[in-house]
């Protein structure tokens, strides 16, 4: 039972303050074992923020960033599934599946996080899936000003994981759970 | 007729043959008390004839006794190496440790206690008294007697044979639905849960590509919920715990490879043995896990889990944790902080152990009081709440459990006069001890021999001033 923060597109103090003070009361040190983050934090306190929350930290570099040695694009292995992370600004069109499922498959990864877009989407494509966590402090993005405040944690148990999608709608935080099982097949995605 | 047999060795001990004194004369009680008196030794002769006809006796079903005639032929060639054995044994240094050398005789002795436990655990209503006195003298290693015998005394099984089937299985399964609804990951639970409920949307989610469906759950349901109906918050709050009891269990008995190490085998016993400490912690939220649990867990899950019955081993864990509870349930006081001040916690017994010892030895309670200014709160804090499993070795400890266990008057008072026991076995050395010498000594006791020791408490007379009934 791993569970992996997935988070990103704060941008803070440019467009936002902080993160919503409901979820910062929901995360605490101590319960979550990796921390996966899209980008444009943008400052250090942020990075620190999220370090204090989980020492196993994993970013890549948005084009707000101050921080110019993140990477562009990480992978890691988490369990039975293999992880990629990037912050989707390099993938045009901006968000668009076919595109993203194109760096997916360069990444050679199950599951692929990306930001950018601010709007939470999952979707499943070819046996693996695309995650976008959206922004977690709801700050407008370079499309649109209509944006809520989300974010995703993946509870990853052998070959299943549970994606549970926390969303700040209105004030009141709603989570919405997705299940996704990676079959064997998987491994070998056909090109 | 064997059951005299028992009372033997003190018998023995004053009326030994001639002709075995000069051989045994290094066994002699002249040396300091340190020695570990060899109660089998003095009955060569007396003790072999008693086998004899008992080798052609009826009725017995004992597994290791054979046929009668195997029997005779046995007790022949034991008495020849007897003869022998005895030349080698004249030219032998005694040991200091009563356990460590394995001779005929006692061969002889371990096998008769054997056989007559055999009898009486055979029996369809067991006899609890006779039990606890067999017990009282030592239960055997290896098999399934000293397993068996510790879930009588404890109270697990009933005294009627019978009733042990039915009791066993439904112990078993109690504790089984309590793991799962203590235990199992919230991650576990869920998909438990889903897996009844929605099987259908499972399978179309499998296939299709595109968005993936998202499901509405309750505000409980989440890893990160604070809610403290949530099965979640639950979970993380016992972390904590969980945490050291895993390092608490590392550390348990480094030295043996049942317990420690890296193979699947120590593995699966520590995972069982955490299972029972979580168990218990969750289940008893006011003391919860208090270190050194583990050390009072580890005799009696290694007892059950090498039990020969196949079924019994396997089900150790379930045994364990009911004997674990109950033999917790006297001492269950001395744990929880709040009480160490009152008339049923640590410091009311510890002061209990100074009386005893005043009772039985003024002088050397004197000396540690006020001499020495040595404290029980000192030395036998662990011993008592532990209950001595860190002051001996292993095979010493278990010994010693089997008179714990089986003393009429309960666990702890015969744990007093254990501890009261230690203090005058080493009385010499105490008494010319200040104290830091005497802190040292009692802290790190010292080996000596475990019959003896076991004598001498149950040689020491009742503190009457604090008599209370116990059970």
């Amino acid at each position: 039972m791993v569970l992996v923060l997935a988070l990103g597109d704060l941008h803070i103090p440019h467009r936002a303050a902080d993160l919503p003070a409901k979820f910062k009361s929901m995360l605490v040190p101590g319960k979550i074992q990796h921390i996966i983050c899209t980008g444009n934090l943008s400052i250090k306190e942020v990075h620190d923020y999220l370090r204090i929350l989980c020492p196993d930290l994993h970013i890549t570099r948005g084009e707000y960033d101050e921080e110019i040695r993140y990477p562009e694009t990480k992978t890691l292995t988490i369990g039975q599934f293999k992880l990629g992370v990037c912050h989707g600004h390099q993938v045009i069109p901006w968000g668009d599946l076919d595109s993203l499922t194109m760096l997916q498959r360069q990444l050679d990864v199950d599951i692929l996080v990306t930001g950018h877009t601010h709007q939470f989407t999952a979707y499943k494509h070819e046996g693996g899936v695309v995650i976008n966590p959206g922004s977690a402090t709801g700050a407008y993005s370079s499309i649109t000003y209509d944006v809520n405040p989300s974010f995703v944690l993946m509870d990853i148990d052998g070959l299943r994981v549970v994606v549970y999608v926390y969303e700040l709608i209105d004030g009141d935080v709603k989570v919405d759970k997705i299940d996704f099982k990676k079959t064997a097949a998987t491994t070998h995605s056909a090109h | 007729m064997l059951k005299g047999k028992l009372k033997l060795p003190d018998k023995a001990r004053r009326v030994f043959p001639d002709r075995l004194g000069s051989l045994v004369a290094g066994f002699n009680d002249d040396k300091d008390e340190e020695i570990g008196g060899y109660d089998s030794v003095f009955e060569c002769g007396e003790e072999l004839e008693i086998i004899h006809s008992n080798g052609f006796g009826s009725g017995r079903a004992s597994d290791d006794v054979g046929g009668g005639d195997d029997d005779c032929d046995k007790v022949e060639e034991k008495k020849k190496m007897v003869d022998s054995g005895l030349e080698k044994w004249a030219r032998q240094k005694p040991e200091k440790d009563g356990v460590g050398l394995v001779s005929v005789k006692e061969i002889l002795a371990a096998d008769e206690k054997r056989s007559d436990l055999e009898y009486e655990l055979s029996q369809k209503e067991i006899n609890l008294e006779k039990l606890q006195r067999i017990a009282s003298t030592g239960l055997p290693n290896g098999g399934g007697l000293r397993a068996t015998a510790w879930k009588l005394l404890l109270g697990y099984l009933p005294p009627s044979r019978d009733l042990w089937e039915k009791e066993l299985i439904e112990n078993r399964q109690k504790y089984a639905k309590l793991k799962e609804e203590l235990l199992l990951s919230p991650t576990e639970l869920t998909k438990i849960k889903t897996k009844v409920s929605k099987s259908d949307d499972q399978g179309a989610d499998g296939d299709i590509d595109g968005p993936l469906r998202r499901h509405e759950i309750s505000q409980d349901d989440h890893p990160l919920s604070l809610g403290k109906a949530s099965l979640w918050h639950e979970y993380f709050q016992h972390t904590e715990i969980a945490e050291q009891i895993d390092r608490d269990l590392q550390r348990t008995h480094p030295d043996m490879k049942f317990f420690s190490g890296d193979s699947s085998f120590s593995r699966k016993h520590r995972e069982a043995m955490r299972n029972v400490l979580l168990l218990f912690a969750k289940l008893n939220p006011a003391i919860c896990y208090v270190q050194g649990m583990n050390e009072v867990l580890a005799p009696i899950y290694y007892v059950f889990s090498t039990d020969t019955d196949e079924q019994n081993a396997a089900n150790a864990e379930a045994d364990s944790f009911a004997c674990f509870v109950r033999l917790l349930s006297d001492s269950v006081d001395h744990f929880c902080q709040q009480l160490d001040n009152s008339s049923v916690g640590i410091l009311a017994t510890l002061s209990r152990l100074a009386e005893l010892l005043k009772a039985n030895d003024e002088e050397l309670w004197r000396h540690l009081e006020f001499t020495s200014k040595v404290e029980p709160q000192f030395y036998a804090f662990r011993w008592i709440t532990l209950l001595l499993t860190q002051e001996f070795n292993f095979q010493s400890i278990m010994r010693i459990w089997d008179s714990l266990l089986s003393n009429p008057f309960g666990v702890q008072d015969m744990l007093l006069r254990v501890c009261c026991a230690m203090l005058l076995c080493i009385k010499s050395r105490l008494l010319n001890g200040d104290f830091v010498a005497n802190l040292k000594l009692l802290q790190h006791y010292p080996d000596i021999g475990i019959e003896h020791l076991l004598q001498v408490a149950r040689d020491l007379s009742p503190d009457t001033s604090s008599y209370r009934l116990s059970l």
